[in-house]
């Protein structure tokens, strides 16, 4: 009763946070005035007939609140209107562009949350050694070094001088790698993916390690270990899950930022995503894919936090009497 | 028959002393920032089979510290530096961790002082608990959970069966210790080290759990280490009693012995320290607790000697030089202090 | 009496939290490390125009065809695309990047303590309604909309009085930065001022009629400041990478010599000139592990507690 109660209120503030932004974006939009005037201001031989026509096409004439509520609508219904510069559904595009974005994120999320609890567990259970203060050193300086210049490294070595990855795009043009789409593709995503894994496997490492030290260090560890259950058993069973309790939170931060900064991640490597999609509305003004895009991302990241909230429900008993 | 069995195993332990566990020149340092911490310097104390040794002294004195040093489990940055901790002839610290892990919980279980964080928020109850059997004696889980109920019930936790699908923050602070007693008699161990099991507890909660340990042991005839701080907690459930005095031991006598002659000045300092019923200390015939002046050594720089030397009122100056040596002074009472006859060791 | 005098000399003469919190920075190597290379970004920063070889804006090597040179004794860090003195351009970025660390980390700080300080100290629905407002915030893709609003305003200043503003670009990325990284510092500040406002230090204060404001600003605050500063040295390391990101992708300031900008118009010839990425690239991770560092370092010094 009260889990569901709990997720409930986690899942209005979700709905509650989609609708702010799309206030926000919508009121930004039109703040700059009718984006076809500007959009086409820049172009030569535009008549005022041309630029009313074009408005009434894409529904821009009328109140800002009716054009408001025709959009809320319009979106709802998973309809994002027609891309000005591709002339094509933004929802196709969305769908399109954003398998693309979560091929890379996800595993770059999910291989970093193995690795990472690996090395925490090889740290934390060896405290002040040698090992620990090389993870620390290490995991603070993969942290500290940003993801799109590690990309950089990354193709510079592994693409230029080493020549043996590709360095842009998600497919070759031509020639597929070793004859297959599927080896091809998952060619592609080794540096993008390598240099996600690096950043979030640095960034939780210093949390996650951090965090089983404390825990190792409490009095029920002391307990299990004295009930004579195996350390794997300890450090695995009754640490690990305690410790990640407060790393939860941050893993769909973490996550949240990864696709926030995915216009850098895919100006990199020339990705077909999402953030690379972004990057092309804004600099073109195409702002049906601007709102759809920003929309998208940000269902993708509401979605994300409230999956870490419904995590926290099944990991950590104590949230479900509140 | 069954009597017999008794006396086999009873008379040895009634007669003669036979050590059950016989920890001897026990070393235990914490390796800090600031330096090395003797927090445990050579202590030497045994337990006999059913019998309850109480180990007193203040916060800091190092009995926590040589408990765990027992079940070998100080964490970093403490290590056992050296001694013997010998358990039914067996030297612990000898021992492989493979072969400490099955004997933790089995034959040597701890109880611990805070409930409140001895038990693992995220399990069940039951899945705590039964997990040992399952671990230890590869019970199955209805085994485990039918002998967790029982347990249960013996400790005195109304409703076993419901309990266990409970999560610790679901129960209050008496029924966790008791949950923490069953634990730590789960697989029948014969020595239970109870570490200030009833401190983080409310008064009268106090007072029920004694009671339950009390039972306990004479019920399953084990062998008791009660760690704490609370003379009254020792002069209720000791057999013996060894106090320590910054990580080293002043006096170790039988419980009578130590209420109604206690020898080292410590022993006597704590002593007089206890608030009397029989006295008062408000209105106009109030007599001021007498207090131990002084604060206890930083055990990072301790002071030559004897530890308790600058605190002591009975201190000579031979006690700033010599380092007392533990001697008999009496059938089963050894002290160290030069006061008492006990031999010195120059510092 | 005289002993009385000692004692009290004794008591004065007592480190205070902050010369207490100094001696345990100075003995962590990390934070030692951090405050550096810190140091170093700052006198960078200060130095830049009496050491640098050559004018931030002299592409003379260009006209010289010695555009794209590796590394040589004339220029230490070779020339880029544009012919520009990569050396020379590494030093100045590092006045934008403290420019925009500073100048964000100054908006985010005011706007985080006084809505923090408020929600904190009002309590009740107040602090409800703040707090949803930071978490709305925290959640929402924050770099994705500081891109479309730079590019956005961009558009709107063509043609007015704005459009003569210096480094106006600059000016709004730094804006939008301490715009978007309020909420950590509010939160904190509100956790603060709740915990300090219950200290029994303040309901003295309150007992003696100590004014509010007085009370806010010179108790609570001040308690306050440690966790804050950990926060803005960690903020600064962050607006600078964000603003490096935002220049990396195309939406920076032309007309700033930052670092980002030139990861921006050499990243084409990477393969030709790596010099000329690496270079701004290096310096920005050194700023960054050193905020980082110093924060880190700064936690441990300031929370004794926390560490081992």
């Amino acid at each position: 009763m009260g889990t569901a109660r709990y997720i409930t209120r986690r899942l209005i503030f979700a709905v509650c946070l989609i609708w702010g932004v799309s206030v926000i974006l919508f009121a930004m939009i039109n703040a700059i005035g009718n984006p076809i005037e500007i959009l086409l201001a820049e172009r030569p031989g535009i008549t005022d007939e041309i630029i009313e026509s074009v408005t009434k096409y894409y529904g821009l004439d009328g109140s800002v609140t009716d054009r408001y509520f025709t959009w809320l609508w319009a979106i709802v219904r998973l309809d994002f209107g027609t891309s000005i510069i591709y002339n094509l559904p933004v929802s196709e595009m969305l769908v399109i562009y954003g398998m693309e974005t979560l091929k890379i994120q996800i595993p770059g999320i999910v291989i970093a949350l193995f690795v990472s609890v690996m090395i925490s567990v090889l740290a934390a259970t060896r405290q002040y050694s040698k090992v620990d203060f090389g993870v620390i050193a290490g995991a603070m300086v993969g942290h500290s070094l940003p993801g799109f210049l590690l990309g950089i490294i990354l193709i510079l070595i592994f693409s230029y001088w080493l020549g043996i990855l590709p360095s842009y795009g998600a497919y070759s043009t031509r020639n597929p790698v070793m004859g297959s789409e599927v080896i091809d593709g998952l060619w592609h995503m080794v540096l993008p993916v390598s240099m996600l894994v690096f950043f979030n496997t640095a960034t939780l490492t210093l949390l996650l390690r951090s965090s089983l030290v404390d825990v190792l260090r409490q009095d029920f560890i002391t307990a299990a270990r004295a009930s004579g259950l195996p350390e794997r058993r300890v450090v695995f069973g009754h640490a690990l899950r305690n410790a990640f309790i407060p790393v939860l939170t941050y893993l769909g931060i973490l996550f949240g930022l990864m696709l926030g900064t995915a216009p850098v991640t895919e100006t990199v490597f020339t990705w077909p995503g999402l953030g690379a999609l972004y990057i092309m509305a804004i600099q073109q003004l195409d702002y049906p894919l601007i709102m759809g895009a920003t929309m998208i991302i940000t269902v993708m990241l509401v979605t994300a936090t409230l999956l870490t909230d419904i995590a926290y429900v099944v990991i950590d008993p104590r949230i479900r009497l509140g | 028959m069954p009597s017999t069995l008794v006396c086999a195993s009873d008379a040895p332990a009634m007669n003669t002393a036979d050590p059950l566990l016989e920890v001897r020149d026990l070393k235990v340092h914490f390796f800090t920032r600031d330096g090395v911490v003797r927090a445990v310097d050579g202590v030497d104390y045994s337990v006999n089979r059913a019998e309850t040794l109480g180990i007193v002294g203040e916060s800091g004195s190092g009995k926590t510290v040589s408990s765990l040093a027992m079940l070998r489990l100080v964490p970093p940055p403490a290590r056992t530096m050296g001694g013997q901790v010998l358990f039914e002839g067996e030297d612990l610290l000898a021992h492989t961790p493979k072969q400490m892990a099955a004997l933790r919980g089995r034959r040597i279980a701890m109880i611990f002082q805070n409930p409140a964080t001895s038990l693992n928020p995220i399990y069940s109850v039951g899945a705590q608990l039964s997990e040992i059997l399952m671990w230890h004696e590869k019970a199955s889980r209805r085994q485990a959970e039918e002998r967790v109920v029982e347990l249960l019930g013996l400790v005195g936790i109304s409703d076993p069966g419901a309990r266990l699908r409970q999560f610790p923050h679901e129960l209050s602070g008496g029924m966790k210790q008791r949950v923490g007693i069953a634990r730590a008699l789960m697989c029948n161990p014969s020595l239970v080290l109870a570490d200030e099991p009833t401190t983080a507890l409310d008064v009268t909660i106090q007072a029920q759990i004694l009671e339950l340990l009390a039972d306990l042991q004479a019920r399953f005839r084990m062998s008791m280490v009660l760690v704490t701080h609370d003379m009254g907690v020792v002069a209720r459930m000791a057999t013996r009693i060894t106090v320590m005095y910054a990580g080293r031991v002043c006096e170790t006598a039988d419980a009578g012995t130590i209420f109604s002659a206690p020898q080292h000045p410590y022993t006597r300092a704590l002593l007089d320290s206890m608030p009397r019923i029989d006295q008062s200390y408000s209105g106009s015939a109030r007599k001021t607790l007498p207090t131990i002046a002084g604060r206890p050594p930083n055990l990072l720089n301790p002071p030559p000697g004897c530890r308790f030397h600058d605190r002591c009122p009975e201190a000579m100056p031979e006690c700033r030089k010599m380092m007392p040596v533990e001697t008999t002074i009496a059938p089963g009472h050894s002290v160290s202090c030069l006061r008492r006859g006990s031999t010195g060791v120059a510092a | 009496m005289a002993i009385e005098t000692a004692t009290l000399n004794a008591v004065q003469r007592a480190p205070g939290v902050w010369r207490q919190s100094w001696y345990r920075f100075r003995r962590n190597r990390a934070g030692m490390l951090g405050l550096g290379l810190v140091t170093l970004v700052v006198v960078v920063a200060l130095i830049a125009p009496f050491v640098a070889p050559f004018e931030p804006t002299d592409q003379s090597a260009m006209l010289r065809g010695a555009a794209r040179r590796p590394p040589d004794a004339i220029h230490w860090l070779g020339t880029d695309r544009n012919g520009y003195d990569v050396f020379s351009r590494l030093l100045y970025g590092a006045r934008t990047a403290l420019l925009v660390g500073l100048g964000a980390m100054t908006i985010a700080s005011l706007i985080g303590v006084i809505i923090g300080g408020i929600a904190g100290y009002a309590g009740g629905m107040t602090d409800e309604l703040l707090m949803r407002f930071a978490e709305f915030f925290m959640v929402i893709p924050v770099f994705i909309v500081i891109l479309a609003v730079v590019r956005l305003f961009g558009i709107v200043v063509v043609g007015t009085w704005m459009e003569d503003i210096p480094n106006l670009n600059l000016l709004t990325i730094i804006v939008l930065l301490g715009c978007f990284e309020w909420p950590p510092i509010a939160r904190m500040a509100r956790a603060e001022f709740l915990r300090l406002r219950n200290a029994e230090f303040v309901e003295a204060a309150v007992c003696i009629g100590t004014p509010r404001r007085d009370i806010l600003v010179r108790h609570i605050l001040p308690n306050a400041l440690p966790s804050l500063i950990v926060l803005v040295a960690l903020g600064i390391g962050g607006a600078i990478l964000a603003e490096t990101m935002v220049s990396f992708l195309g939406f920076g300031d032309p007309k700033a010599v930052s670092w980002g900008q030139s990861l921006y118009f050499n990243y084409e010839a990477l393969k030709v000139a790596p010099w000329a990425v690496l270079a701004p690239g290096g310096a920005l991770f050194c700023t960054v592990l050193g905020f980082n560092l110093l924060a880190d370092g700064l936690t441990d010094a300031f929370n004794p507690r926390l560490r081992q």
